[in-house]
């Protein structure tokens, strides 16, 4: 039996409550966009349902812990394909085991879903480094990227301390998801921002930038491999310094 | 002169300073304000070198009245010298910061006139950034070497890290190569700050919190431009993690700016692979519950091109291998080859829930090229080579670590 969702967090919880309720173990969970039409399989569709994913979510919360309420969101996050699966049987072992599931890296459902919430958090807290904002008309503050992972939700809260003066947007150009800020509260939309397709490019700090970037090297110790390892080249094309 | 001009001299006048780091603060945005810290610090980008740039690190000026003969500010060298206004800092800083090119600033100095009034520039500088500017971002502050303890605790409640560079390994190599710059004047400084620092914590008990370097204080010192030992340098870092309770010491390998009949000749490579052990070791002493003196001593006075500070210990201590995964306490698993501290955090954790075979480990992605040596699972024993140093010698050699090493040495040397 293969469940098949929306694609949604809320979707996939609901998936996790209905195996439970139809004693069922779905040799799979995937989303509908993933799902493959030549696929002969025998499928069932869940419909999201707010109060049944609720449960789940409290459930994984107060019965196993606030950490691997986390460690899944995040798995999710990711988009890898399989998540759903791994998911929902992190959570079938955390509800006998309880908290130490999180560190049961033996098991490779435990494992996957470990390593999925750890790229997601790796890319992360790579881009609240990596992240170029440029200031367009109205003084609004513009950062375009493109990561791998959906990481926009967990990124925005920094951004909305940090620089909590300024107005600003941070867009996911891969999945046309951005989020907006107007100096009180950020908000997550689906689609193109407003006002950014007459932004000029910003001159004098971007020279200014790149002056500073190109001069703190040491040329002896130049190193190139290194550098990629650290800022791999697929984010070179939204950072103001490598962009060509 | 243009802004551009003047960034671009300075910045390469602070090049050789390592430390970029900005850890160790979280200091709060307020209402109305630009910029917090984040505790584990954020690299923003890397420069071609390899280097992570978190800070903007720049001098205020490199015209300087002291003549250290391994710095290529030294007044007698013929190089272009700008000076930054308080103004133009601190704008470059927040714009930067707005756009999220850097985590804050590293503001250091060549000694203009004399060492207070160098240090009086830098505080009214910050001062400006901190109250007119409103900038609560992560600001490291070199104290300049000779100045007022006034000054310096000034400077202290407005940054969140403060370093003072040692410079070079030994007294007498400072005389030779700074002889303007004393002994005294660095160690005097660095152990008023540690006081400070201690009595702030203190008298957060009583009244709210005054912050006073709350990202703690650094230093620096060069490796190569004397012929001081692996061991003379590690007791040296030792002596500083525990008398003056430093954060963080920093090595650079010595790169060849001046001629100089009492400096290593201008084609001379920078040593980076010695540099590399070096920080190794750090690691040992600073995270791994080492002892400097279990690393080195009078008999074994360097550290090995070869194999690794640990894996050359482990060697020296076979009678204390192989270690059993699943019942060996964290700080022993700390000290087998190959395991690093996130990997015997995960180790430990994981065995509470069930034992651990080879396979599991694998799986987990502990490295066991080197490990596998040294332990055992659940009395298994998977190096297939017996616990000799001879046998071991030759396996353990990190030829890859090596060749990077070299092959970057020759290729821009």
């Amino acid at each position: 039996m293969v469940y098949i969702t929306d694609g949604s967090f809320e979707g996939l919880l609901t998936a996790v409550f209905e195996a439970y309720q139809n004693r069922e173990n779905p040799e799979d969970i995937i989303s509908r966009s993933t799902l493959q039409l030549s696929m002969v399989i025998e499928m069932r569709e869940i419909i999201t349902d707010p109060e049944k994913s609720d449960r789940v979510y409290k459930a994984i919360s107060e019965k196993i812990s606030q950490e691997a309420l986390e460690m899944v969101y995040s798995a999710y996050l990711s988009e890898a394909p399989d998540c759903g699966l791994y998911i929902y049987r992190f959570i079938r072992i955390g509800m006998k085991i309880g908290k130490k599931v999180c560190h049961y890296l033996q098991n490779p459902d435990v494992l996957r879903v470990h390593d999925l919430s750890r790229k997601v958090f790796g890319e992360t807290h790579r881009f609240l480094g990596l992240l170029r904002f440029k200031r367009i008309q109205n003084g609004i503050f513009y950062a375009q990227y493109e990561p791998d992972h959906n990481i926009t939700m967990l990124i925005s809260g920094h951004f909305a301390e940090r620089l909590s003066d300024q107005p600003w947007i941070i867009h996911d150009t891969g999945r046309d998801v951005c989020a907006l800020y107007d100096t009180r509260e950020y908000v997550l939309m689906q689609g193109h921002p407003p006002f950014i397709d007459e932004a000029q490019p910003e001159e004098e700090f971007e020279r200014l930038w790149k002056g500073y970037f190109k001069a703190i090297a040491i040329e002896s110790r130049k190193n190139p491999r290194l550098q990629r390892s650290f800022m791999p080249v697929r984010y070179w094309k939204n950072l103001t310094e490598k962009r060509l | 002169m243009k802004l551009l001009e003047k960034l671009e001299i300075l910045a390469d006048s602070a090049k050789y300073d390592v430390s970029c780091s900005s850890s160790g603060s979280n200091r709060k945005n307020v209402p109305g304000g630009v910029g917090n810290a984040h505790l584990p610090g954020i690299c923003h980008s890397w420069a071609d070198d390899g280097r992570c740039i978190s800070l903007l690190k720049i001098l205020f000026t490199n015209s300087c009245i002291y003549d250290c003969k391994y710095c290529a500010n030294r007044i007698s060298n013929d190089i272009r010298r700008a000076t930054l206004t308080p103004d133009e800092l601190c704008e470059l800083t927040i714009q930067f910061y707005r756009r999220n090119y850097i985590e804050g600033l590293f503001l250091s100095s060549a000694v203009i006139k004399n060492p207070d009034y160098t240090m009086e520039l830098i505080i009214k500088a910050i001062k400006k950034l901190r109250h007119e500017y409103r900038f609560n971002g992560y600001i490291h502050v070199k104290s300049i070497p000779g100045a007022d303890t006034r000054l310096v605790y000034e400077a202290g409640l407005l940054a969140d890290r403060m370093s003072i560079n040692i410079e070079l390994p030994s007294v007498s190599g400072l005389k030779l190569l700074a002889p303007q710059k004393r002994h005294e004047d660095i160690l005097t400084p660095m152990g008023f700050v540690k006081e400070r620092i201690s009595e702030s914590k203190e008298l957060t008990i009583y009244k709210k919190q005054q912050l006073f370097v709350p990202a703690g204080q650094t230093t620096q010192l060069i490796v190569g431009a004397t012929r001081d030992s692996d061991l003379k340098i590690l007791n040296l870092t030792e002596h500083m993690y525990q008398r003056y309770r430093l954060k963080r010491v920093y090595y650079s390998a010595y790169v060849p700016v001046n001629d100089h009949k009492d400096l290593p000749a201008l084609n001379t490579s920078p040593p980076l692979l010695r540099e590399h052990r070096i920080y190794q070791a750090d690691w040992l002493l600073r995270f791994y519950g080492f002892k400097a003196k279990e690393l080195l001593d009078e008999g074994h006075p360097s550290f090995d091109n070869h194999v690794d500070p640990k894996c050359d210990w482990a060697l020296r201590h076979l009678d204390q291998f192989p270690v059993e995964i699943n019942k060996a306490p964290l700080e022993t698993l700390l000290r087998v080859p190959g395991i690093g501290y996130k990997m015997a955090e995960r180790i430990v954790r994981a065995r509470r829930v069930g034992p651990l075979s080879f396979e599991d480990l694998k799986r987990m992605r502990v490295v066991l090229k080197r490990a596998r040596y040294f332990i055992t699972c659940n009395g298994k024993y998977e190096g297939g080579l017996d616990l000799d140093e001879k046998l071991l010698y030759p396996v353990l050699s990190d030829e890859a670590d090596q060749k990077a090493m070299i092959g970057q040495i020759s290729m821009f040397g």
